[in-house]
This record gives structure tokens, sequence and C-alpha cells, in this order.
């Protein structure tokens, strides 16, 4: 009851939140300076021009009644259409999420099995002598330091010369031509996992640093527990809060679009869609894509608190609302 | 015959920031099976680095830089990490001081108990060794995570645990400094009693001296990394024969009569960089002579104790 109780106040403050969220970006992208008319028309258009083209798309009314407007249509589902392409918004989403799933899929991927699992690595190796923990060190270093564009230019640059079988562009749908498209994801997929292989196993090895030194550890060491055993039943679950929320920030990061990697590669991801509806002040786009990225980050937050919950019966009583 | 425990003239440092601390500066001490020992000292007397090193389980930023452990002959520091965790489970008991940090919150109590009878337990099992610590529900601490039991509760899981495998040689590191002074006699009277009963020795660190005597066979006293002072605890608490210990006598509010005075010890306890010169005690001894802080005092066995002092044979029968 309680439980459900939790529930019910998560959704509710999540639909305030999508509410608020639509209210701003719906005020900041009207009050960007120059509209959509400008942008269409270019600098040279006169008044009479600008105003028929505010008049067809309905951006001569005042923004209170657009708003109400676009609010009453996005309840039904339905988010308006491009004005630059003329297509519904949905529609253009549909093109574009594969390509940005795909892309995230990968990443998060790389993230879970190799972030995760050099993080724990390094944090139990950090007391060795072996120089695995420097080595640890100096790739996540290496990774969380190195600018994405860096290591994508000299990727870019580098297939461009040396193809070895990869592609840098032309990018073709799975579903087309699967071989193709793994030959074009690799690369965007690869230098893309640098860097949340770098996040998870940083944030990794410290969630596992922070555990090590807790006093049940030295107590299942005092018990004459083996090292293996202890990573396994103690330390693992006790690490991963903070690897679990940090999971969720990489996903909800690179399913609102990985911008640098994809205007790098060329591929027609949610990132590059939706930088360009912004410069061509393609409203009803741009609500719909922050929107899309609020709703993932909501869901993401809350599978998140709810897998603490039953990873730690500490936050699980704090959610339940029980008092100890 | 072999003692259990036999520690000799161990030297451990800490390297903390670049320095050296000296935390225990030639400890040397022998226990016996069945001994019940209490070893008494101030916060940094090296008390707890000594239980710990018997376990091999001194942090990564301390090494023994001299002497040895052995427990039941087998020196503890050349043992492979293998051997090492056989010595752990099979022969040594630990528990610590604070008791909910001591278990893993994310599991719940029966399973850590379970563990700690390595797979052999059944759920009766559990139960039972759950009972025998006292818990007035066991069935229900079993159910339970860490975080909803009490300290007290908390620090007799934590004996049930360590107890589990009947070992050798408990050593309970201050167990009751964390819980409150009701349920401190409840704790200690269930870990005597579950040790007589398996014929355990127990290693007792503690900084309360009366409590120490009043259970304990025998009382240790520890300072600047040595034990100073060692035999039959009525004995050294009734006429304590290093400087040291007799402050510490005269400190404890109970033994002092009514009106009288209570002295604590002027100074400060050393922190050692090196091996200490003299008697570590020396600078803020009441009769400390020209010897003592030039020259480490010998081992004197007089009355029944060992004591690490210059003027211990000179004081037989001073009555101090």
């Amino acid at each position: 009851m309680r439980l459900f109780s939790w529930w019910l106040r998560r959704a509710l403050s999540a639909v305030l939140t999508l509410f608020l969220v639509s209210v701003l970006i719906f005020a900041a992208s009207r009050w960007m300076p120059g509209g959509f008319a400008e942008v269409v028309l270019g600098p040279f258009a006169s008044p009479e021009q600008k105003a028929e083209v505010a008049a067809k798309y309905g951006l001569d009314e005042s923004v209170f009644v657009q708003y109400w407007l676009w609010l009453g249509t996005a309840l039904t589902g339905d988010f308006g259409i491009s004005m630059i392409s003329g297509e519904p918004v949905t529609t253009e989403f549909g093109l574009r999420l594969p390509v940005t799933a795909q892309l995230a899929l990968f990443g998060v991927a790389a993230a879970v099995l190799i972030g995760v699992p050099l993080g724990v690595l390094t944090a139990v190796r950090a007391g060795g002598r072996r120089g695995g923990a420097a080595l640890g060190r100096l790739v996540s270093g290496l990774g969380v330091s190195v600018p994405e564009f860096v290591l994508g230019s000299i990727v870019v640059f580098l297939f461009s010369r040396y193809a070895l079988g990869l592609t840098v562009g032309g990018y073709v749908p799975f579903g087309q031509d699967p071989a193709g498209n793994l030959q074009s994801m690799v690369l965007p997929a690869a230098v893309l996992s640098v860097f949340v292989i770098a996040v998870a196993a940083r944030t990794t090895r410290d969630a596992v640093l922070n555990v090590l030194v807790e006093p049940y550890i030295t107590a299942s060491i005092a018990r004459g527990e083996s090292p293996g055993f202890i990573v396994a039943r103690h330390v693992l679950r006790n690490a991963s809060i903070p690897v679990i929320t940090v999971l969720s920030t990489i996903t909800a990061y690179l399913l609102g679009g990985a911008v640098i990697i994809e205007y790098l590669f060329n591929l027609p991801g949610i990132g590059t869609y939706l930088v360009q509806a912004v410069g061509r002040r393609d409203y009803a786009v741009v609500q719909a894509g922050v929107l899309l990225a609020a709703v993932v980050f909501i869901v993401l937050n809350m599978l998140t608190d709810a897998a603490a919950g039953v990873l730690d019966p500490r936050f699980g009583a704090a959610a339940k609302g029980r008092k100890r | 015959m072999t003692p259990l425990l036999h520690i000799d003239d161990l030297v451990v440092d800490y390297a903390s920031g670049g320095r050296t601390v000296r935390a225990l500066d030639g400890a040397a001490l022998t226990v016996q099976r069945g001994e019940t020992v209490g070893i008494v000292g101030e916060s940094g007397s090296g008390k707890s680095t000594l239980g710990s090193a018997i376990g091999g389980l001194l942090p990564g930023a301390a090494s023994v830089t001299g002497g040895a452990v052995r427990v039941d002959g087998d020196d503890v520091n050349t043992l492979r990490p293998k051997q090492l965790r056989a010595l752990r489970r099979g022969r040594l008991g630990y528990i610590f001081q604070e008791p909910i940090g001591s278990l893993d919150p994310t599991m719940r109590v029966g399973r850590q108990v379970e563990l700690a009878l390595r797979g052999r337990g059944t759920r009766a099992d559990v139960t039972a060794h759950l009972a025998r610590v006292q818990l007035a529900d066991p069935d229900r601490v079993a159910r339970s995570y860490p975080h909803q039991l009490s300290g007290g509760m908390a620090q007799r899981v934590a004996i049930a645990m360590a107890m589990a495998g009947e070992p050798e040689i408990l050593i309970a590191d201050e167990p009751t400094a964390a819980l409150d002074s009701q349920i401190r006699e409840e704790v200690l009277g269930v870990i005597f009693s579950l040790a007589a009963e398996a014929g355990t020795t127990i290693l007792w660190l503690s900084h309360d001296l009366p409590a120490v005597a009043k259970r304990c066979s025998r009382v240790v006293v520890m300072y600047g990394g040595r034990v100073v002072e060692s035999g039959a605890a009525s004995a050294v608490l009734d006429s304590p024969r290093h400087p040291y210990t007799a402050a510490l006598v005269r400190a404890v509010p109970g033994a002092a009569a009514d009106g009288a005075r209570l002295s604590s010890i002027p100074g400060q306890p050393p922190v050692l960089t090196g091996s200490a010169q003299g008697c570590a005690f020396a600078p803020r001894c009441p009769d400390a002579l020209g010897p003592c802080s030039a020259d480490r005092p010998p081992l004197v066995s007089v009355a029944e104790r060992d004591v690490l002092c210059h003027l211990a044979e000179a004081t037989v029968g001073a009555g101090r």
C-alpha cells in the first residue's frame, strides 16, 4: 500500500515535471531572437511576407493560445508536423530513433560489459604491485579528459585513409543491410565507448574502493573468506547503487543523442536532428524532442530508484516510507 | 608444549603521509590454551594493532618490521594467503567495536550466519546459533537486515558468527564500546559463556582495567607499543608493579574512597616514530630515574607477573 502510494507520488511529480518542461521549452523557443518566418524567408523578406508565413502556421496567435492549442493536440498523441518537411513529428522521430537507440545500446553495453568489470578489477588490485592500478587510472583518466571531438576526429582521419573494411558515414538502416549497418556503426560506437567505459570504470572503481574499507569487509576477511568470495558476495551489491545511477545517466544522455559523434560520423540520429531543428526554428520538433528527452530521463530515474530499493534494503525502507 | 599464541618482540610500523609511526615497539605476549586474557591500554597503545596482527589483518599501510606472531607454532607472517585464510577460518574468531557496521547491510542476518557456518548450516542451525547468543526472537532476527537491529542485537549476531566455527582464539576488540552501558554486561556474559563452552581462549582488548580484571584470568597492560605488565588479574589490580598500571588503577573512579581525589596521569601518551630509546612511560613517570629514559627496561618476573620496568625489583615490597 505504501509502495503503491510512493509510485503514485512519483508518477504525479513526473507529470508535473513534464508539464513544466513543456512550458519552459515552449517559452524559450518562442522567445529566441528570430522566428521561423525569418529563418525560412531569409534576411531580406518584407514584413508582409513574414506575416503571411506566420499566419499560415498560426504563429501570429499569442504564445498562450499557441501553447493551449499545442497542449490539446499533444495530449492526444499528436505532436504536430515539422514545418520544414511537412511530415508529422512522430514520423520524423521514428526515422531517427533507431540510429540513436542502436548507438546507445552499443555504448551502454560497452559500459556494462567492459567499464564495470574494469572498475572492479582496478579497485581490487589497487593495493597490488603489478601496475594494474596505474594502468586503470591512466585509461580512465585519458578517457575522461580527452574531448570526444579530438578522439573522434583522429578516428575519422585515420579511417578515411585506411578503411580496414569499416566506413565513416554512409549509414544504412540495420533492416536494409545488416552488414553495411554494422560497418558504419562500429567506429562511432567505438569512439563513444571509450568515454562511457572510462566514466563507468571510474565510478565503479570509486564505489568498490569505498566498500572495501567498510568494517564488514574487514570482518569477512577476518572470517577467512577468499577475495573472490568477498567481491562476489559482499562488495558488488554494496557498490552497485552509484554504478547503476551513473549507468542510467549515461543511458539517458545517449538516448538524447550523442550530438558530436553523430555529426562527426554523419549519422542521422536524434541529436543532430534536434540541433538542426533549433537552428531552423522548427518549433514542433524542438518541443517533442526535448519532451522525449525529459520522459527518458524521468523514466530512467524512477527505474534507478526502484533498483536501488531492491539492491539496498535501507533505500527500500525509505522508499516505502517505513520509519526505522 | 607449544603455547597457543606466542608474540615475540613484535614491531609494526605504519606509513602515514611520508613519515613512519611505530605502533608496536617490541610487544611480547604468550598465551596458553583456555586462558581469558584482558589486554588494557589507551588509544594508541598498540592493542588494536596487536589484535589485528594475530590474524594477519593489518591494513596496507602497516608493515611488520620485526619479531613474529605464532599461533600454535605457525608464524602468521610467513603463511601463504591460502594458509592464512585457513587459520582465520579454523582457529580465529574476531569481534569488532562497531556491531552494525560489521554486518553486510544488504544481506539478511540469517544468510550471513549461514555463510559463517560455511554452508553446513540449515535454517534450524542458523536459528540455534542465534538462540545461543540469547537473542529473544532468533527467527525474526534471521529475517531482518542489520539496519533493523539494535547495536546490542547486532553484536550478539556478530558473536554468533565469530563463534560459529568454534575458534581456538577469540579476539574481541572493544566489543562493548559502542553499546549502551546496561547491555554491556549481558553481551560480555554471552561472549564469556560461549567461549567457556567451546574451550575458546579469549583475548579481550579494552581500555577499562577494572572491567577486564573482573572477568579475565590474566591482565595485560600495554603502553607505547609494548606490554608493560602482565599477570594474574587480581594480583595486577590489587598491587600493580608498573608505575603506569599503578597510575591507571588510581585513575579509576570506583577505586577511590569517597572524598579522595582521583588522580589523572600528567602528560600525553607517546607517538613513536622509531624504536623508543628508554622506557616509553619515563617522561610521565613519577618515579623515573636516570636509566629510565636512557635504556630499554628489562623484563622482570616478580610476584606472579612479568613487568617491563627498571624499578620493578627495587620496588618489591615497597607497598605501591
